[in-house]
């Protein structure tokens, strides 16, 4: 039995056009409703509208393995000229495609988009500015949809950019505070630095590429991914030149930037100002993914060079191990999440780069699932205590069962666990990434650094756990009586539970390591090293295991005065001072530069500008006088300008023309 | 019995006449009804517009096609006339805004003086537009010009007794004058250097004249008649006076509609033989012997008069404080930009002028029937009168932001779609033409600042205490109806502004089918020459 979904794929722009129209609507009327959380609800329906028809896209695409749906429209196209840049002329597109990756990636956001929406009815239902929130957050959706299905580069950078601006407004939600503020701009301003790179990349591959590509070439037909159901690039995929190598390193720049992978990983966990509900949906599940499937996706269309591979592979390797020692002091369960989720990040960017992109993505899928969990969790705890502080909690355990179970899912799934969806993705990666070790043997130290990493992950992850739901009572009496919340918190949780339990299903689906056909397939790892599984399951259980004995039933560890690790326990503590690095640069470096700067504009610059300023004034005054309203004037002006026009023509011109050598 | 299918390709012009007439004559029997001649006006603009349109090849339309489609874009053959799908995309734009500007001035009072004179000179101007843009010998060209000129002196001055009205008809005749005396002796002296006055003839002898100063120099004494026409500097000093002096309806129909046929007429003196020239090119140097190339020289002298255009016309936008005279003054910039599309000569290059000028219908007529529809209400000629307006009018004041966002050039507008298509053309002819889009762009980027100084007036600043609507004739141009007793717009006008509005941003949004046209069109005009 076939079905055919060609008009369901022919109609995916609904799917980002859906929450728009609820931006519209809450972000025009939102604050003349009589209750402000209908807007919420307003929201809630187009964002259920959004995930029923992903999920019938993701079906579609499950049934039709591999199929690409190409819908574009042309917006501007510049006709061939046979001279210039673009000879073949070009032209400026939008559409959809409809693609395995763009399915997977559809399903992911509007599911965690959807239950993330009903969680905030019950999350923020104290706050104020709650239209802003509902129109904010359906803007986001509307962005990360368009992202996910742009068929094109161009189309691609306007949503990452527009992401990105979600992303600040939502992380200053809270503008009063001035943290708030502050981490927001952070945000923005760091991962300025990779989309300016990244947008350097996108320049480079247009050079490249113009030309190239079927009739009539790539740049005359919008610079699409695909042609076809193929990549439009054809065998170009992975042309290895120097410059393209170049240009795949500001791919990664630009993923590293997003996806918050070092060096530019320090904005998102100040990026847990924002309410926890964006975390949980943007900083967690949705957008910083974005950068991984950045990679994924120039590694299917644009292809990366081993070069490029190896420096994804260690910037993903190393970002694992780097980010989970921060996790494993900190205190604040929001902070301790977010350093989860950077590492999480590296072993995708990792699977990617060793050339595995399912396994990425896969990892991503997972991923997005138990995080949103733990974090909606955690939002759930910080909703009944109103304390972000592991240590004043405890004890919750027994007045938040539904909430512990949820949070215990997810950090099992996370510390992968059989059977939990962690597992199998983080297996995947591991197996995929070792299966490579043997011909490039400098893939070894970041798979080290991966494997490293499992036995961390667990461990902080259950020390949070324990922090916060064992013992007897909150080590903080103060702390208000902690109770389950309202339905529709609670619902996310136990949906994203299960999922948590049993999204890594997907990897027993036949055909799903065989989801993209064409001319370069990505080698899918399909084989399973059970020695490999067993040790990883060893360090996770092992990682839960020390981190109960520290911190089980209550108990809190103190690391001894004495100890010879306290330096490094300082040292994560700061963050490895690259925070304070970062700041000293800022001050003095970039601050030096900016007096010198500002000395420059005051004296130089302005006083140019003002000249130039003063010159047009004047000029224009100047100008004026000319327009006398005396007819004879004007007439003299024509005759005046005739000679010299005719002077021009037979004198000037030619001699013009000679010098400039035609 | 007479056949009448000779004369059937001139059904537009035929509709436009007789309504003129049947105008006129109304008017003589007593019948003084302005909303009436508006009606006839806008309906014959219509109807002519609907001839138009299926004859450029509008598949709808196809029944009233009135022009043998193989005589469109034929291979010149000599003779007065001859049809092109370009020509017949001018056809319709001029009409277009001849529509726009009956539409509009349905609303003015209805007992108006001189209501006939204005409507059926409306028609008679259109008809010579029409001829111009199926000109195909230099005379015929010339003289549908002035069939234009005519009907627009009088149409500045109509209202008779506002002399700043008729100053500027007085202005605007004696500079029309002297440049038509320069537009015929060009053509005398073409005459002389090709023994032809037929573009076409012009075509085919231009690799071989034997006098080519003589020909330069009638090329220039041509060019600068028609340069007054386009508002090129320095020929542009007469159009400041008259849009400010002239009722602003008639402003709207200068600037937006007659002074375009300076574009086309270009065009077809300019392009058409270079074009004619460069395919023949390769075939002529080996036949013709001497061949005399005038392409370059005439480029370089035309990018000259563009930049010299854009940038007086900018930098004098700058500094003004009436509404109108800014207008007016970014309406020569404007033309500025469509010089750099005849300079450079290629078919996007034309495709991108083109647009321009259909840009234009909406945004610079469609500004100035807004301001004329702003001072009926009881806003000053002033910009700072403007203040605060986007409070009290929303839906007016959004729409006049459309229009100056597009004469800025602004995404999503028609009129980021013009210049789009135009500097990219000239960036792509390169060499020379890149030093154009340069100026062009750089110009933009300065006229952004006018456009967006009347942005932050009507919708940043804050209003002052509203006045009382003033009693009486409110003072813009000295000639604008009487305030309207319900304070709106009147349906003509505010159908119009609403037509233009959306136009605006639908084919700023959509505009892949127009380009499409404009560019195909252009393609044809190139090889033909005609």
């Amino acid at each position: 039995m076939t079905v055919s979904f060609d008009g369901v794929f022919a109609v995916a722009y609904l799917v980002p056009l859906f929450p728009a129209i609820a931006f519209v609507v809450v972000g025009l009327f939102g604050t003349r409703l009589r209750r402000l959380e209908w807007g919420g609800w307003v929201a809630v329906f187009f964002s259920g509208l959004a995930m029923v028809l992903s999920l019938v896209i993701a079906l579609g695409e499950g049934l039709n393995p591999g199929k690409f749906t190409d819908q574009t429209y042309t917006w501007l196209s510049l006709p061939h000229s046979g001279t210039g840049a673009f000879p073949g002329g070009f032209s400026l597109v939008m559409g959809t495609l409809v693609d395995p990756i763009s399915a997977l990636m559809l399903v992911v956001v509007n599911v965690v988009g959807f239950l993330v929406m009903l969680y905030s009815i019950g999350y923020m239902h104290h706050d104020k500015g709650l239209p802003r929130y509902y129109a904010e957050l359906s803007l986001f959706l509307t962005a990360m949809n368009g992202l996910v299905l742009s068929d094109n580069l161009l189309e691609f950078f306007l949503f990452w950019e527009l992401v990105g601006v979600c992303s600040y407004f939502l992380i200053g939600f809270y503008y009063e505070k001035p943290s708030a503020a502050s981490a927001a701009k952070e945000a923005f301003l760091v991962t300025r630095i990779g989309d300016v790179l990244f947008l350097l990349g996108i320049f480079i591959y247009f050079a490249v590429y113009a030309t190239a590509g079927a009739a009539p070439g790539w740049a005359a037909s919008g610079f699409l991914f695909t042609s076809n159901g193929h990549p439009f690039l054809g065998t170009l995929v992975g042309t290895n030149t120097p410059l393209l190598t170049v240009a795949g390193l500001m791919m990664l720049a630009g993923a590293a930037g997003k996806s918050a992978q070092f060096p530019l990983h320090v904005w998102l966990p100040d990026a847990m100002e924002g309410p926890t509900t964006v975390s949980a949906l943007i900083h967690a599940a949705t957008m910083v993914a974005a950068g991984v499937y950045l990679l994924a996706v120039t590694s299917l269309f644009l292809g990366f060079t081993p070069a490029d591979q190896l420096a994804i592979v260690a910037i993903g390797g190393f970002t694992t191990l780097f980010a989970a020692t921060m996790a494993l002091v900190h205190r604040d369960i929001k902070r301790v999440i977010a350093y989860s989720t950077i590492s999480q990040l590296g072993y995708m960017v990792l699977a990617v780069g060793a050339g595995f992109t399912m396994v990425g993505l896969f990892h991503l899928w997972t991923h997005a699932f138990f995080k949103a969990l733990l974090f909606l969790a955690a939002g759930s705890v910080i909703h009944a205590v109103g304390t972000q502080d592991l240590f004043r909690m405890g004890g919750l355990g027994r007045k938040m069962r539904l909430t512990t179970i949820a949070f215990a899912v997810g950090g099992l799934s996370l510390a992968g666990i059989p059977p939990f969806a962690g597992f199998w993705s983080k297996d995947d990666v591991l197996g995929s990434v070792l299966s490579q070790t043997a011909s490039h043997p400098l893939y070894w130290p970041f798979f080290l650094c991966a494997l490293i990493t499992v036995f961390l992950t667990a461990y902080y992850i259950f020390r949070a756990f324990f922090l916060a739901f064992s013992g007897a009572a909150p080590r903080d009496a103060s702390l208000p009586e902690a109770h389950e919340p309202p339905w529709v918190m609670r619902l996310p949780l136990v949906v994203l539970s299960g999922l948590a339990i049993v999204a890594g299903l997907l990897v027993f689906i036949p055909g799903f390591p065989n989801l993209l056909p064409g001319a370069n397939v990505p080698p899918t790892y399909g084989t399973a090293d059970l020695f490999l599984s067993g040790l990883s399951t060893a360090l996770g259980v092992g990682g839960i295991g020390v981190a109960y004995s520290l911190w089980g039933n209550g108990r809190v560890f103190a690391l001894p005065e004495s100890s010879p690790f306290q330096p490094v326990r300082r040292l994560w503590l700061r963050l490895y001072f690259m925070k304070d690095a970062y700041d000293w640069i800022g001050l003095r470096g970039v601050y030096t530069i900016a007096r010198a700067a500002d000395f420059v504009d005051r004296y130089v610059i302005d006083g140019t500008i003002h000249g130039v300023e003063r010159t047009f004034a004047e000029l224009s005054r100047r100008l004026r006088k000319i327009q006398t309203g005396v007819v004879s004037d004007y007439a003299a002006y024509v005759v005046a300008g005739l000679a010299a026009f005719l002077l021009l023509l037979i004198f000037v011109a030619p001699w013009f023309l000679h010098a400039w050598g035609v | 019995m007479v056949s009448l299918v000779g004369i059937a390709p001139w059904s537009p012009e035929i509709v436009l006449v007789a309504a003129a007439l049947l105008v006129f004559l109304l008017d003589t029997v007593g019948v003084k009804r302005s909303e009436l001649f508006a009606g006839l006006a806008s309906g014959a603009a219509a109807l002519a517009l609907l001839f138009v349109v299926a004859d450029a090849g509008f598949a709808p339309f196809a029944l009233v096609r009135t022009v043998d489609p193989s005589a469109v874009d034929a291979a010149p053959a000599g003779g007065l006339y001859a049809f092109s799908s370009l020509g017949l995309l001018f056809q319709a734009i001029f009409l277009l805004t001849a529509f726009f500007v009956a539409l509009a001035s349905a609303s003015r009072p209805s007992d108006e003086k001189g209501s006939a004179i204005f409507h059926g000179l409306l028609l008679i101007a259109t008809t010579g537009m029409l001829f111009v843009a199926v000109a195909a010998d230099l005379v015929f060209l010339v003289l549908a010009i002035e069939v234009t000129s005519i009907a627009t002196y009088l149409m500045v001055g109509y209202t008779r007794r506002d002399p700043r009205s008729l100053e500027a008809a007085m202005k605007f005749y004696i500079i029309g004058a002297l440049s038509t005396a320069l537009s015929f002796f060009g053509v005398s002296l073409l005459y002389g250097a090709f023994h032809s006055t037929s573009l076409v003839a012009l075509s085919g002898a231009l690799g071989g004249t034997t006098q080519p100063t003589l020909a330069l120099l009638g090329f220039g004494f041509l060019l600068v008649g028609l340069g007054f026409k386009v508002t090129a500097v320095p020929f542009h000093a007469w159009a400041v006076d008259v849009y400010d002096g002239a009722p602003t309806d008639v402003s709207a129909f200068l600037a937006g509609g007659s002074k375009k046929i300076g574009v086309f007429a270009f065009f077809l003196v300019f392009i058409g033989p270079i074009a004619f020239f460069d395919a023949r090119g390769a075939h002529c140097l080996t036949a013709c012997g001497s061949v005399y190339n005038f392409h370059p020289t005439l480029a370089v002298s035309l990018g000259v008069l563009a930049i010299l255009t854009m940038t007086i016309g900018n930098l004098l936008a700058l500094m003004q404080r009436s509404m109108k005279r800014m207008l007016a003054y970014s309406s020569i910039s404007q033309a500025g930009y469509m010089l750099i599309g005849i300079a450079v000569g290629t078919a996007p290059a034309l495709a991108g002028a083109t647009l321009q000028v259909f840009a234009h219908v909406f945004m610079k007529a469609g500004a100035f029937l807004l301001v004329a529809g702003f001072a009926t209400i009881g806003i000053g000629p002033l910009i700072d009168d403007y203040r605060g307006l986007g409070a009290r009018r929303p839906k007016a004041s959004v729409a006049f932001a459309l229009m100056l966002l597009s004469l800025a050039g602004i995404p999503l507008t028609v009129g980021f779609v013009s210049k789009f298509i135009l500097f990219s053309a000239a960036v792509q002819a390169q060499g020379f033409f890149l030093v154009l889009a340069i100026a062009g762009l750089l110009n933009s980027a300065v006229s952004v600042f006018y456009y967006a100084r009347v942005l932050k007036v009507m919708f940043m600043d804050r209003a002052e205490p509203v006045p009382a609507p003033l009693p009486g004739p409110p003072v813009a141009g000295g000639s604008e109806p009487a305030v309207l007793a319900a304070g709106g717009f009147g349906y003509g006008r505010a159908t119009a502004i609403a037509l233009a509005t959306i136009a605006i941003v639908v084919f700023g949004i959509y505009p892949q089918p127009l380009i499409a046209a404009f560019q195909s069109a252009a393609e044809h005009f190139v090889l033909t020459g005609a």
